[in-house]
């Protein structure tokens, strides 16, 4: 090491080592070290370190025989003010430590938090898996499914989580900087977990409103068409605004392909598609046409497989839901 | 019996005595104290003594330019200075004759 720079480095630690002297002490203290530290470089072999002690001893040394105790004066340097900050926020969080134990149930809250590291470990391995699909797939959800895989998302996740856990029972004994990294790394992976969630749930809100907005009418099988008297209409042709046909439900409902093809051709697509399936029927009164005259006044006009759907949610026509204004009008189409 | 023990009691004493005679710097103060036989006083020390005594208004200080290197602070009794070593070397006549006095009695070869 260049002379110069040895006699620096150990006048700062030294320095640093006496951070809690008032500055004027301090400077007293020091006011001869320059010198000295010249003149003992200049005398002989060996390192500063190896003839003066290592500068911490040299600085308690130094400390106690003027006479000062453990001075606590604060002090004014950058890295004294910073050393006093973190001094305080230590006392701090020691404190708050201590008031919330008992919140908890705990003596102190850092006692409770260490109960949860293992929790924390498992949720990292979790974070670590989707981060690993979110970077080669782009897609987040509750699962991480490499390639769209159940199977794969579930080894990833063991394996993820198992490497956590590993990791984080040996991680008292790693250096400080490794440790530190871990933390950071950490916080990194909270912070996409919150990220990914939050769009995950973005993208469900926007399903459902999607459902809702664009196809109103999805759950329509059928188009069942009534005229004022409550005569079921057959055959009926919608149309919207612009004279398109109006395209609801299942055409397959009752008929076979060819069947409906058939129908089409004869009559064009018309509702209903069953038109044996009537959600309403109607009570016999004089003069009411009806679409079949023998089964008008039974529920089930075909038989156990045309019934009405029993889990309708209109209620089953009865005599009250019957029209009772004057019959004859009759559907022309 | 480890001396160091020993000189943090009469450190005081030895810096007082070395300058006597003579003004002198810190370095050159350590250098006489280890001349005189004081091999283990610690550097550290000898300077937080000279501060301490200055503190307690015994010594008085001043600089001199140096021709290569830092200034040198140099350290001299003032007559308290001179008082307080009278005082304290008799003290320590007195204890270290009692001590001597006190092996002899007991054959402890010296």
């Amino acid at each position: 090491m260049n002379v110069a720079t040895e006699q620096e480095a150990y006048l700062e630690a030294v320095k640093r080592a006496l951070a809690d002297l008032d500055p004027t002490t301090r400077e007293e203290l020091l006011e001869d070290l320059p010198e000295h530290l010249a003149e003992v470089a200049a005398e002989g072999e060996g390192s500063l370190a190896e003839r003066l002690g290592p500068p911490d001893a040299y600085a308690a040394e130094l400390r106690l025989a003027a006479g000062l105790g453990a001075a606590t004066t604060p002090a004014r340097g950058l890295d004294d003010r910073i050393a006093v900050a973190v001094r305080r926020v230590r006392g701090a969080l020691g404190v708050a430590d201590r008031k919330a134990g008992p919140v908890l149930g705990y003596g102190k809250a850092s006692e409770f938090l260490r109960l949860l590291l293992p929790a924390w470990w498992v949720l990292r391995g979790y974070l670590v898996a989707m981060a690993i699909t979110v970077l080669t797939t782009s897609q987040f959800g509750l699962l991480p499914r490499l390639g769209g895989s159940t199977l794969a998302a579930v080894l990833m996740l063991t394996v993820c989580v198992l490497a956590s856990i590993w990791l984080g029972r040996r991680e008292a004994r790693l250096r400080p900087v490794v440790r530190v990294g871990l933390g950071l790394a950490g916080v990194g992976l909270v912070l996409f977990g919150l990220v990914g969630f939050d769009k995950a749930d973005q993208y469900g809100t926007v399903y459902i409103d999607q459902t809702y907005s664009t196809n109103q009418y999805e759950y329509v099988q059928d188009v069942y068409a009534y005229d004022e008297n409550g005569n079921p209409l057959s055959n009926v042709r919608l149309f919207d605004q612009d004279g398109n046909p109006i395209q609801l439900g299942d055409p397959y409902r009752c008929l076979n392909v060819d069947d409906y093809q058939a129908k089409v051709d004869a009559t064009g697509p018309t509702y209903p598609h069953c038109p044996n399936r009537l959600p309403y029927l109607i009570a016999p009164q004089p003069g009411l046409r009806v679409p079949d005259r023998g089964a008008v006044v039974t529920p089930t006009p075909d038989g156990p497989t045309e019934a009405p759907p029993t889990a309708s949610p209109v209620p089953e026509p009865s005599a009250t839901a019957a029209p009772t204004g004057t019959p004859g009008a009759t559907p022309t189409n | 019996m480890d001396t160091t023990q020993l000189l943090k009691g009469v450190l005081d004493l030895a810096v007082l005595a070395v300058l006597k005679d003579e003004d002198g710097y810190g370095y050159d103060i350590l250098r006489r104290l280890r001349t005189a036989g004081l091999e283990e006083v610690g550097d550290a020390s000898v300077y937080g003594t000279l501060r301490r005594l200055f503190q307690a208004g015994l010594l008085n200080t001043y600089v001199v330019p140096s021709e290569e290197g830092p200034h040198r602070k140099y350290y001299g009794l003032n007559a308290a200075g001179r008082d307080q070593l009278n005082r304290a070397g008799k003290t320590w006549r007195g204890f270290a004759s009692t001590m001597d006095a006190l092996l002899d009695e007991r054959g402890v070869a010296a």
